[in-house]
């Protein structure tokens, strides 16, 4: 029963990561991913990890694809034409990283198989979530922080970057419908014949920048 | 297989086909619940002559679907414009497994006792919120397969808001969790059983069971959370090209999803089975105390619900940036505190 139901999920990760990788529509290969999460989270319940695999569910397959999903959707990606290769050249490299980890497994299997039988005890707390959250908030404390602070690291990076009032360099094509300011409106030092600008994003950073009330935001009209 | 593991199989068998009968019954009258309630608050009669006081509309309803022609746009992504609608009624219905329905009862007649739940495991919770967030990509996928700008526009309202809004869920969600020190849902509503079966975490998480409530609305897509579907800008959202059976299953997943988000509010905040001071008459374990304990459980969900319809007769629709700034602004920074004050108070006090 086990080994069938390992079949099914194993079949249906590998399949759906071909797909990932076969497919020339973006959204198909989004929804084939989400495919090999699930199947993997499958995978992960019959290890008797059902942290692991509630996790996966919700963090990659639930958060990090629909924002995957998302984007291609606002973005409208066509479908990806068949293009003469360019990076033709690493094909070999290629087969040959596919050689090494091919070996890798054989090796890992066969030493597996070679080792005497260590039997574990039927009844173990490893996966279930009280252990992880106390390994977590002990054993493995300062990885755990250190990751922690990547992450926020992350989030400022990616705030900082959103944020940036953007210097134009003069005769630079700007999108329709942005807001442009010249410089000397931000840096009084600046001559008024300065002809540099900057690009804001959204009336109420304007209205903020200027130091006047939005007119745009009917929530702060008086 | 030996006859014990063939028998305990069929009894399983049987439970999950009476619970999902019973839930799915519960939902299409919810429906029709929904229709006499709102003509109610609006001053109208509602739908009355299909059998006694309107009590076979809902099936009336059903044969209506299933009749209608099954109108398939020509420009649309076929594939996924036919999976879009199985998601969204697949994750609806999946996550009614782990909720209890009751404490483990001695059924009579075959002398067998049995956990009045279908299914039972670690995280319990968690596996919820999992099959909750994979039911984004049911709206998602019908808005953008559909080929129509107002389905598109539904569709990605919809998944920021589902995702915007999962973050304050889950986080309300934390501090009973907190409390229980477990994710397994039987186990939390057997920590309410004290004071006679009044113990609930409502008492203990008031702040946490306000956000869950807001959030859960918004999770579910209704009034005044139903952007993805707001008929004045979207004509219907994200099912605008959805016709006969196909548009039926996004409907019937939405009240899935309302009658589970109910489930768990009852089971999290409201004691679950828990029925104040029927311990002192029957004893538990007994068939009665079962079978009332279920009763109870599905009352509590009934007023989940008439609260539902009742919102959705009283309150305006928010615009698409109050709705934002409502969500990351007010909602997440609160349900952080709750956290917070959860984690000192048990820190100091023996609470539970």
């Amino acid at each position: 029963m086990l080994v069938l139901l390992f079949i099914l999920f194993a079949g249906l990760a590998i399949g759906c990561a071909i797909a990932v990788v076969a497919q020339r529509n973006p959204l198909y290969c989004a929804i084939s991913l989400i495919g090999v999460f699930i199947s993997l989270a499958c995978l992960y319940v019959m290890l008797a990890a059902p942290f692991i695999a509630a996790v996966q569910v919700i963090v990659y397959a639930g958060a990090i694809m629909v924002l995957v999903v998302f984007v291609i959707m606002l973005l409208n990606v066509e479908q990806e034409e068949r293009r003469r290769s360019r990076l033709g050249f690493l094909v070999p490299v290629a087969v040959v990283l596919a050689a090494i980890l091919i070996a890798e497994a054989t090796f890992i299997i066969w030493f597996v198989d070679r080792s005497p039988v260590r039997t574990l005890s039927n009844v173990s707390d490893t996966g279930l979530t009280s252990s992880i959250g106390s390994a977590l908030l002990t054993k493995y404390l300062l990885p755990f922080e250190i990751t922690s602070i990547l992450l926020l690291m992350a989030i400022v990076g990616a705030m900082t970057l959103a944020r940036r009032i953007k210097e134009i360099p003069p005769g630079a094509a700007v999108v329709p419908g942005a807001q442009v300011l010249p410089l000397h409106m931000f840096d009084p030092t600046i001559a008024l014949d300065d002809t540099r600008a900057v690009e804001a994003h959204g009336s109420d950073e304007v209205a903020e920048v200027l130091g006047v009330p939005d007119d745009h935001d009917p929530t702060k009209r008086d | 297989m030996d006859w014990a593991t063939i028998l305990d199989i069929a009894l399983k068998f049987v439970a999950i086909t009476i619970a999902f009968t019973v839930v799915l019954l519960i939902v299409a009258y919810t429906v029709l619940a929904e229709r006499r309630v709102l003509a109610f608050i609006q001053g109208r009669l509602g739908p009355n002559r299909v059998g006694y006081g309107g009590m076979l509309q809902p099936f009336a309803d059903l044969l209506k679907f299933i009749l209608k022609e099954d109108i398939v746009p020509d420009k649309s992504t076929r594939f996924i414009y036919f999976l879009a609608p199985v998601i969204a009624t697949m994750a609806a219905l999946m996550t009614m497994i782990v909720y209890p329905f009751g404490p483990e009862t001695r059924i009579p007649l075959i002398n067998v006792t049995l956990p009045l739940s279908i299914a039972r495991f670690d995280v319990a919770l968690l596996y919820v919120l999992g099959v909750t967030s994979v039911g984004v990509y049911g709206i998602m996928l019908a808005g953008w397969s559909s080929n129509n700008k107002y389905s598109l526009m539904g569709g990605l309202r919809s998944s920021a808001q589902m995702i915007s809004y999962e973050l304050a869920l889950g986080l309300s969600l934390i501090g009973v969790v907190l409390l229980a020190g477990t994710l397994d849902l039987q186990k939390i509503v057997e920590m309410q059983s004290g004071w006679h079966g009044f113990k609930w975490f409502v008492f203990f998480q008031p702040l946490g069971f306000i956000i869950y409530i807001i959030a859960a609305i918004a999770e579910t897509n209704r009034v005044p959370f139903d952007l993805p579907e707001a008929e004045t800008e979207l004509v219907a959202g994200f099912h605008t090209e959805y016709s006969a059976m196909k548009f039926a299953l996004f409907f019937l997943a939405e009240y899935i999803n309302m009658f589970t988000v109910s489930m768990l509010a009852a089971t999290l905040f409201w004691g679950g089975w828990n029925v104040p001071f029927i311990d002192l008459v029957f004893a538990r374990g007994s068939f009665m105390f079962g079978f009332l304990s279920i009763l109870g459980f599905l009352f509590k969900v009934c007023v989940f619900l008439f609260a539902y319809i009742w919102i959705r007769g009283t309150l305006p629709r928010f615009r698409f940036d109050q709705l934002m700034n409502f969500g990351w602004k007010f909602l997440l920074p609160v349900a952080l505190l709750n956290i917070f004050l959860t984690a000192t108070i048990l820190t100091f006090f023996d609470v539970i």
